[in-house]
């Protein structure tokens, strides 16, 4: 793998996602719901709280995330640019690895921008740093996943709708099972909570941030990562 | 510059190129000619390392397609079928990305676009979004792609297709011109394109080679006869005995005012000489000797089998 073709196809994606007025549309949007969220108890209750926000953040990283991903390889398949792409020297794999990271950086914006929110209470309150930080970085953690996940429907698909769909469905799969999972049997119950990411999710917002927590996130990245990285290298039998 | 050997591809039960074997020399232009759907795409996307084979193998600027594709990724400028471009992207943008993905160093790349875009006449043009261009340009574009890393040997798909006659004789300009310095192998469906550029052209039909050759050799292959036309002024009845007599296996045909149709198995220019001799001393007046050139349309045709209902 090698570093300059990975940052040169993360850049592109960064390029193709920015120079569009659908990037900035879509980001404005989650950017209100986020705002809507987050100040509910501010304003209702009177409460200088991050939980409500980060609380419904999964779902409404399902609902959003998938639209920063659609495009990655679904686009690519169906206007061509896949031979452009594929016909240069570089590895599926380099493909895979860049166009993650050029998603993740989309989605790193859009959480940065939201930071504006809990550091606006700054002006009212001291709130607690600590707490601000480990939320956010389980939030980066989940935008990681949201973007792999993403990428992994987008190669599954031919058409932008279709691999939103997908990614949606996966990622909002994982959030009702997490809360599903008091009505299942307490056998099921331990091992969702150590397979499912939004379980750890939770857990991290507990305010525990543990290796193994972070370690399910990176798996989860990882095999969705490796399957997308299978469908590409699969496409040439097709 | 390209081997191939056997060079076959399945698309499930369908066989969409089978056992192909060709070879191009260094420095050639060498045309892929066939009815859509004859397997010219499939056998470029082999040669190009996106398909791999599903038998045979090739040879391309001294790696082989199955065992490292990224070696001949790395020495062939490739230009798909639609020229796909990154229409979000502005032409300075596009090319220094395609650089990059081609291990470039920046300097180097920075000198090249500078050559590329003076090459392919996109110097206006460098900070306008491709979606923004029209498709001549849009075609230069493409090109400009498969320059930038100077390879020795350029696989065009249709590279003229979609476009008004005026770019189609700029691109067909610009491909001559990278000819003299390049190894070319193009695919079209269109004949007078091939006749315009090619050394050498390659027929394709249903997935194999149907002909390779110079376009004088094809139309040979594909005519069997050579024609030549003979025009007598005086002693028309005097020019057919002698005909008659010197050329035995030929048949002589009278067309309209004087004109006497000669053909025989031989090569054309082989035909006009003895018809010349046998003329020579024959109480005739001889006013034009002509080979019939067999267009290319005719030859494709009879070589891939079309109208022969």
């Amino acid at each position: 793998m090698r570093w300059r073709i990975v940052r040169a196809i993360a850049w592109k994606e960064w390029h193709a996602a920015m120079d569009q007025p659908l990037g900035f549309v879509v980001m404005a949007a989650f950017l209100l719901v986020a705002g809507f969220f987050f100040g509910k108890n501010l304003f209702l209750a009177g409460l200088a709280d991050m939980r409500p926000w980060l609380e419904i953040a999964p779902l409404l990283l399902s609902f959003f995330a998938p639209a920063a991903t659609m495009r990655l390889v679904a686009e690519e398949q169906r206007e061509g640019t896949f031979e452009l792409l594929a016909t240069q020297p570089i590895t599926d794999a380099e493909i895979v690895a860049g166009k993650f990271l050029g998603a993740l950086g989309q989605l790193s914006l859009w959480l940065a921008a939201t930071l504006i929110y809990p550091l606006s209470l700054f002006a009212f309150s001291s709130p607690d740093l600590g707490a601000i930080a480990s939320g956010y970085l389980a939030l980066w953690l989940l935008a990681a996943l949201a973007a792999a996940a993403g990428l992994f429907a987008s190669s599954l698909a031919r058409h932008g709708v279709i691999a939103y769909v997908l990614g949606f469905a996966l990622l909002f799969f994982a959030w009702i099972l997490e809360r599903a999972a008091a009505t299942l049997p307490p056998a099921w119950q331990d091992a969702l909570a150590w397979i499912n990411p939004i379980a750890h999710y939770r857990a991290m917002l507990r305010g525990m941030i543990g290796l193994e927590d972070i370690m399910a996130f990176a798996a989860w990245a990882g095999v969705l990562l490796a399957a997308a990285w299978l469908r590409l290298v699969g496409r040439r039998w097709a | 510059m390209i081997e191939a050997r056997g060079l076959s591809r399945r698309f499930g039960s369908r066989e969409a190129v089978v056992g192909l074997s060709f070879s191009v020399r260094r420095g050639e232009i060498v045309g892929l000619l066939g009815p859509n759907g004859a397997g010219k795409t499939t056998t470029m996307r082999m040669l190009t390392g996106f398909l791999p084979p599903s038998d045979g193998d090739a040879i391309v600027a001294g790696a082989s397609v199955v065992e490292d594709p990224l070696a001949v990724q790395a020495r062939v400028g490739y230009l798909p079928e639609n020229n796909p471009l990154y229409r979000e992207l502005c032409v300075r943008d596009h090319l220094r990305f395609i650089g990059r993905l081609r291990g470039m160093p920046e300097g180097t790349l920075r000198d090249r676009m500078r050559e590329v875009a003076e090459a392919c006449g996109l110097r206006e043009v460098m900070g306008r979004r491709i979606e923004e261009l029209s498709k001549g340009y849009r075609q230069r574009v493409g090109l400009a792609c498969c320059l930038l890393h100077d390879p020795d040997l350029l696989i065009l798909d249709e590279p003229t297709t979609g476009l008004d006659p005026n770019q189609v004789m700029e691109v067909r300009a610009l491909i001559k011109d990278l000819a003299a310095r390049k190894t070319v192998l193009l695919s079209t469906h269109i004949l007078s394109e091939v006749e315009a550029v090619c050394d050498r052209v390659m027929i394709m039909e249903g997935g194999r080679l149907r002909a390779i050759g110079t376009v004088a050799e094809l139309v040979q292959m594909a005519a069997g006869k050579a024609l030549v036309r003979v025009k007598i002024a005086e002693g028309k009845e005097a020019a057919r005995a002698a005909l008659a007599e010197a050329l035995a296996e030929a048949t002589v045909e009278e067309k309209e005012d004087g004109v006497l149709l000669v053909a025989a198995e031989m090569e054309p220019e082989a035909l006009a000489r003895a018809i010349w001799r046998a003329l020579r001393e024959a109480p005739c007046e001889l006013v034009a000797l002509v080979p019939e050139q067999t267009p290319l349309e005719e030859v494709f045709r009879r070589l891939t089998g079309e109208g022969q209902a």
